[in-house]
């Protein structure tokens, strides 16, 4: 296809999209960017007639247009409030990358880090990907300088393990189906270079309830994806697809990870030759929570510590698991729902990288509810979030720690 | 033209980040919930973001003396093009002005700034018992202001009126920057002329809305929601005349008519009986139980006299808001069966209800299009819904005569171009047909001596 062509057809797809808002203005309070930065273009429905003003000739597709349209959290709150239910998130992938062919490229940036997430060298060794993180500029992924506060199982058991902890005193689950069935762990990118620990965890867990294959997958392609870097995505997608042929379940402790995985099968629906493939990969996805509560399992031990839950877009609004995190966490602490728990922490792939005043003041917004809720751990489930948590959790001078689900459970 | 030099002068009195320039974000600014298309021209040159009275006041002097238009804007949820800036200049945005700035619990008063939206009102007020009534769809969006300078009805019209039935007094900025205080908390005022009333629904046009005091009635004790299912549209007027004729007045009539009883069964995936033409939902309200109850077997028997098929009274508030959900979800269902949905907002007597609808039905069969008509039926205001696809020419000019033709059965019976949307830029072409020449010259009296320049939100209503 010649990239004109290819430009009109994402700027079609995204015309299909925003043409369908009605431009009520239900979506300008609930949209997080919206109350960081109140001004109309933050907003879904700001976003979404930008795109509208460039397909009608009204304004032109110039940096400051695409800035607008890269300004997205991806969350989808704006999609469960709409009352037509507008596909915003959908609309800005299809701009951002009917500007990556326009230009030619989607910037030296995502250039940089969509290379970094191709290259499982460097992701494999995290130490090396720490260093290119570096080199590119990339560094403020990871908080406070290069280490990321990752509050490990071991001290987590240190800090909190009672006599209840020890005892193992949850009783074991009746429900054994999933032994037989061939589980593959899905490796995500971030979880793999900043958060090993509970990598290690995850694995664990999965390798106490089946038998575990380990699979050498590349990054699940959302990082390229949100950036009109679709050609790597697809590329990438169909390595995947052909890794995990074997497998019956997939399953990702990364909500972006496992969400972005569930949707492959629509990208390849119109190719003849990878459509069943997609369809029935994406169809054995599933994420950590939602296959651990599937098949019956309950937490390795019960502490003492006051547990909350932040609950990540792709895993909530993406992928409608709300309530299985939950009750894990209520099987295996104090649990305490906080104010907002679904609402974004503002981390959102790299928005917090290219936005970190706007995503600063969300962030803000969750650390006091957090505070507020009088947890002692905020658990959560994917590796952005938990980036954007730790700073949280160290403007909050140390009143909360944070962790990855499975290393609670 | 907006110099620098102004722009300067204005950032000194907003601050800088409250006045907008780059094209992008004067962009966002340029058009409301209105099916006006977009244009470059409409882009303002300035979008200016005041915090207090005195800000818009110094705003508007310069304005003023460089003659450089304004318009006023709330949240842009306007149906009419109200906010659009038809000939550039300043865009004024309230949205940062939403405090309250007084709780009066004695007077039952509250005065707030004109950006807090209107469902905050309404919550501010619930937490301290009280009950401020209007309530129209787009409240949990919407500003008071812009309520005010549209005079928004809602779906409690019925019982409780609408905003200007609220409205007490207002601080205005007049076009010249002048700061005028109308009304006061004294129920009784015939000081003068209605000052008030005329701001109330002058969709920006006449001075920019800074602060509005609002009368609070107690809040009703409890509430319940009725659903009845008609075999004729008739049977469903007759039953909201009969029963307010008898004095039971409920605190929301609604009427749904097939078309869009299969929009919302489309949408919901709902199975509607075939025999049902109409549906009507109601909201009684009022401090017991027997209360509520009395009320609801009023109606039902009334309905039972006009032919009623289905009486559903909610035993839950689960079932309530089910039965609402069908009514909320209505215009997005009914947006989502075609290309474009032409939403119109017109308003007759109650007793014109049946009979406009069979002309509307008659318009739809004459241009062959799909018009779905739903409405507060209590209070005559009706919301046709004209469906089709603009970007096709012919079908476009037989939607566009459909609407001409809506608006001229309104008029034949003793109806008006709009209930609670206001006349903007839509309505502009039909205002001489429902005023009279000398009525539009009466208007025109007022706005030029209030805004002898025209600046204040040019292109507007004529
Ligand atoms: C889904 C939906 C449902 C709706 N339902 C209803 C309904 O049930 N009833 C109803 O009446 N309307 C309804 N509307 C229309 C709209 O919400 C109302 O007209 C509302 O009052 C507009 O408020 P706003 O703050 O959005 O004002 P805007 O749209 O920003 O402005 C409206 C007009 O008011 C002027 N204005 C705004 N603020 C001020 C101020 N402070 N001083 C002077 N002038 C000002 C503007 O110049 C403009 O002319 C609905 C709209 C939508 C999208
Ligand atoms: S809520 Fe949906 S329809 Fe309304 S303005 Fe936002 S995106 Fe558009
Ligand atoms: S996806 Fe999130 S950030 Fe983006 S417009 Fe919607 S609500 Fe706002």
């Amino acid at each position: 296809m010649k990239n004109t062509d290819k430009q009109e057809q994402y700027l079609k797809k995204a015309g299909e999209i925003v043409s369908q808002c009605d431009r009520c203005g239900a979506c300008l309070p609930v949209c997080p960017l919206f109350g960081a930065k109140d001004i109309e273009f933050s907003s879904a429905r700001g976003k979404n007639n930008v795109a509208r003003g460039i397909l009608q000739g009204v304004i032109q597709p110039t940096p400051a247009a695409m800035a607008v349209l890269n300004f997205c959290l991806l969350c989808r709150t704006c999609v469960d409030n709409c009352p037509s239910k507008v596909q915003t998130d959908e609309a800005m992938i299809a701009l951002r990358q009917y500007f990556a062919e326009k230009n030619g490229t989607p910037g030296a940036k995502y250039k940089a880090l969509g290379n970094l997430m191709k290259n499982r060298t460097l992701v494999k060794f995290s130490a090396g990907a720490l260093k290119v993180l570096r080199k590119t500029g990339l560094n403020s992924l990871v908080p406070h300088g290069m280490a990321p506060g990752e509050f490990t199982r071991k001290e987590y058991l240190a800090s909190f393990a009672g006599p209840a902890a020890l005892s193992g005193s949850v009783p074991s689950s009746p429900v054994q189906l999933a032994k037989k069935a061939k589980a593959a762990y899905f490796r995500g990118c971030g979880m793999h270079m900043m958060f090993p620990d509970a990598e290690k965890e995850s694995i664990a867990i999965l390798r106490s309830v089946t038998d575990l294959q380990l699979v050498d997958n590349v990054c699940c392609g959302l990082p390229h994806l949100a950036h009109g870097l679709r050609g790597d995505f697809l590329a990438m997608a169909k390595k995947n697809i052909a890794l995990f042929e074997k497998a019956d379940v997939i399953v990702s402790d990364c909500a972006s990870c496992s969400g972005t995985l569930k949707h492959i099968g629509a990208y390849f629906a119109d190719d003849p030759e990878w459509k069943d493939r997609a369809a029935a990969f994406s169809q054995k996805v599933m994420d950590f929570s939602e296959y651990l509560t599937h098949i019956g399992y309950t937490p390795r031990h019960r502490v003492a510590a006051k547990l909350t839950f932040h609950e990540p877009c792709h895993l909530g609004r993406g992928q409608g698991v709300k309530k299985q995190p939950r009750e894990l966490l209520k099987a295996a602490g104090d649990y305490i729902e906080m104010k907002d728990a679904n609402v974004c922490c503002g981390g959102a792939g790299s928005f917090h990288m290219d936005y970190p005043e706007v995503a600063a003041a969300i962030l803000d917004k969750k650390r006091i509810n957090i505070e507020n809720s009088g947890a002692q751990i905020v658990v959560t489930e994917c590796p952005t979030c938990l980036v954007q948590l730790n700073k949280a959790a160290a403007n909050s001078g140390g009143k909360f720690k944070v962790m990855h689900i499975s290393q609670v459970i | 033209m907006i110099t620098n030099e102004i722009k300067a002068k204005i950032r000194a009195i907003v601050g800088a980040e409250n006045a907008l320039d780059s094209t992008i974000e004067c962009f966002g600014y340029s058009y409301d919930s209105s099916f006006v298309p977009m244009e470059t021209k409409n882009i303002p040159q300035l979008v200016v973001r005041p915090a207090a009275a005195e800000e818009v006041s110094q705003v508007m002097v310069l304005a003023n003396e460089q003659g450089i238009p304004v318009t006023p804007r709330g949240a842009a949820s306007g149906r009419t093009g109200g906010s659009i800036p038809l000939e550039g200049g300043i865009s004024l945005s309230l949205d940062r002005m939403t405090k309250v700035i007084e709780f009066d619990e004695q007077n039952m008063m509250i005065t707030v700034e004109p950006g807090m939206r209107t469902i905050d009102v309404y919550n501010y007020a619930a937490a301290k018992g009280l009950f401020y009534p209007p309530d129209p769809g787009s409240w949990k969006y919407s500003t008071i202001g812009g309520n005010v300078a549209e005079n928004a009805g809602g779906m409690r019209a019925v019982k409780y009126g609408v905003t200007s039935n609220y409205v007490m007094g207002l601080e205005v900025v007049l076009a010249d920057g002048t700061i005028i205080h109308t009304g006061g908390k004294a129920i009784k005022n015939v000081t003068g002329y209605n000052l008030t009333q005329l701001f109330t629904g002058s969709e920006g046009t006449l001075g920019i809305i800074t602060r509005i005091l609002l009368r609070l009635i107690p809040m009703p004790k409890m509430r319940n929601t009725l659903q009845m299912m008609f075999p004729q549209l008739d049977d469903a007027c007759h039953t909201i005349r009969d029963m307010l004729l008898t004095g039971v007045v409920p605190a929301t009539a609604e009427l749904m008519d097939r078309v869009s009883l299969e929009a919302v069964a489309r949408y919901r995936k709902l199975d509607v009986d075939p025999k049902v033409d109409a549906c009507v939902i109601m909201e009684v309200d009022g401090d017991t139980k027997e209360d509520l109850k009395k009320q609801a077997d009023r109606i039902e028997t009334i309905a039972h006299k006009n032919s009623v098929l289905e009486v559903q009274v909610a035993a839950s508030q689960q079932e309530s808001d089910e039965i609402w959900a069908i009514r909320r979800g209505l215009s997005s269902a009914i947006g989502a069966m075609a290309p474009t949905r032409l939403g119109e907002d017109i308003s007759v007597p109650r007793d014109a209800f049946p009979e406009t609808v069979r002309l509307i039905r008659k318009i739809s069969e004459k241009y062959k299009l799909t018009i779905a008509v739903y409405g507060h039926a209590g209070d005559g205001n009706l919301h046709p819904s004209v469906l089709c696809d603009l970007a096709k020419p012919e079908e476009a000019e037989r939607a566009h005569h459909a609407v001409d033709e809506i608006f001229a059965a309104a008029l034949s019976v003793g109806g008006t171009l709009s209930g609670e949307h206001g006349i903007g830029i839509t309505k502009r072409p039909y205002i001489t047909k429902a005023l009279g020449e000398a009525g539009v010259n009466t208007l025109k009296l007022i706005k030029q001596s209030l805004d002898p320049k025209g600046i204040l939100n040019p292109g507007k209503i004529w």
